[in-house]
């Protein structure tokens, strides 16, 4: 089946899980998802689990906290939220591992160019940004002001919005001269 | 800031996806009306840019950190419209390569942060750049950080009002206003001073050397 048709399937399913508030019901599909990922499902499930664990550790804490203060009972919705987005997270993640999402979203050639170019220079302005902050921390011989920071973290951005803009400029040219749009109206 | 799948109903979700769909349509036509065979690599490059800037740290008194939201950046850099497409495609992409945010939050959180965002800091600045140009983008992108951690604070603790069991359990996100105002906006005073600053300081050091905008 077509990428396209997966993620048609998934859409359905993350509103579908939406009206679902049985948690005995998320369970059993989240071990069913977990299932039909076969070798995958070690891996999306400590995948989903680091995804969520930060949030999802700190708004049950805190509801879990207030619930005991006040007196109400609180153990069905912990769980309930929790399975929620569990099974949303792993859903999504099983989507990503499963199909080509570039060729998902693409509605037309134009579409795949956006997501396919947008893709590569979120990789490599990451590494640009990484690359600043190592040369940051060779540099500082002693811990760094809070004014110095600010400053690192402003050239990031002066670097990344220049960056941006030569990029978008090369990427035009390079695809014009290739005949990328000789067939656009 | 922006909030993961599974804290709303779809009683907020849907409607939201029914405002955000058409606002994404309008965007793609003033994008691409603004611009011509040029139109896909510089949005898939400012795209990125987006994605990269929210990895940028804010540095705030005593250590800590937060990470640049970016889209005041990029509102007053190149404009609402191509601020709010771009950092939809970024939510997107986060939520669909990294589990980060979700699908079902999506539209709220691109009409809270991108639109509303990139709405607020442009016309902030706007009303306030005659009066001083360097405290106009401070203070525009300061308020407009604020306002939309508002305006998320208040969408996430309508939650439990709009979706409960029969024993009045909330169903999604289960704090109520009370809690998520002070808890989301308080650090956000911080947190957007300290972008409305690197916006500043970035828009200042680049300033000189950019001739022509993106789009």
């Amino acid at each position: 089946m077509s990428p396209r048709f997966w993620l048609a399937a998934y859409l359905l399913a993350v509103v579908a899980v939406s009206f679902l508030h049985e948690p005995l019901w998320l369970a059993i599909i989240l071990l069913a998802v977990l299932l039909a990922a076969g070798r995958l499902a070690p891996r999306l499930l400590w995948r989903a689990l680091l995804a969520v664990l930060l949030v999802n550790l700190m708004v049950s804490g805190g509801y879990v906290a207030l619930s005991l203060w006040q007196g109400n009972p609180w153990a069905l919705t912990v769980i309930r939220l929790n399975l929620r987005v569990l099974l949303l997270t792993v859903l999504t993640l099983w989507l990503a591992a499963r199909i080509d999402l570039v060729r998902a979203l693409s509605v037309g050639p134009a579409s795949r160019f956006l997501a396919v170019v947008a893709i590569n220079q979120i990789l490599l302005m990451r590494r640009l940004v990484q690359d600043y902050r190592h040369a940051f921390r060779s540099r500082s011989v002693q811990p760094p002001r809070l004014r110095d920071h600010y400053r690192s973290a402003a050239r990031q951005g002066v670097v990344l919005m220049d960056k941006a803009q030569a990029q978008a400029e090369s990427l035009s040219q390079g695809m014009r001269s290739r005949g990328v749009f000789d067939d656009r109206p | 800031m922006h909030i993961p799948d599974g804290f709303l109903s779809p009683q907020t979700f849907l409607p939201a996806a029914a405002l955000a769909v058409p606002a994404w349509m309008y965007a793609v036509r003033r994008v691409a009306a603004q611009l011509d065979e040029q139109t896909i690599p510089r949005l898939a490059v400012l795209t990125a840019l987006a994605f990269v800037l929210t990895t940028v740290m804010i540095p705030l008194p005593g250590g800590t950190s937060g990470h640049l939201l970016g889209v005041g950046l990029l509102a007053l850099a190149f404009g609402i419209w191509p601020a709010f497409l771009a950092y939809s495609l970024v939510l997107l992409l986060q939520a669909l390569l990294f589990g980060a945010g979700g699908i079902t939050s999506l539209p709220v959180n691109a009409l809270i942060m991108g639109l509303l965002g990139a709405a607020l800091a442009v016309g902030l600045h706007g009303l306030l750049r005659r009066w001083h140009a360097a405290t106009a983008q401070v203070v525009a992108v300061w308020l407009s950080v604020l306002l939309s951690a508002t305006a998320m604070a208040l969408v996430l603790g309508a939650q439990p009002l709009l979706a409960t069991d029969d024993a009045g359990r909330p169903l999604f996100f289960p704090f109520t206003a009370a809690v998520t105002v002070p808890a989301i906006v308080l650090p956000h005073l911080l947190i957007g001073l300290g972008e409305g600053l690197l916006t500043w300081m970035i828009l200042r050091m680049a300033g000189p050397r950019r001739s022509g905008a993106m789009p």
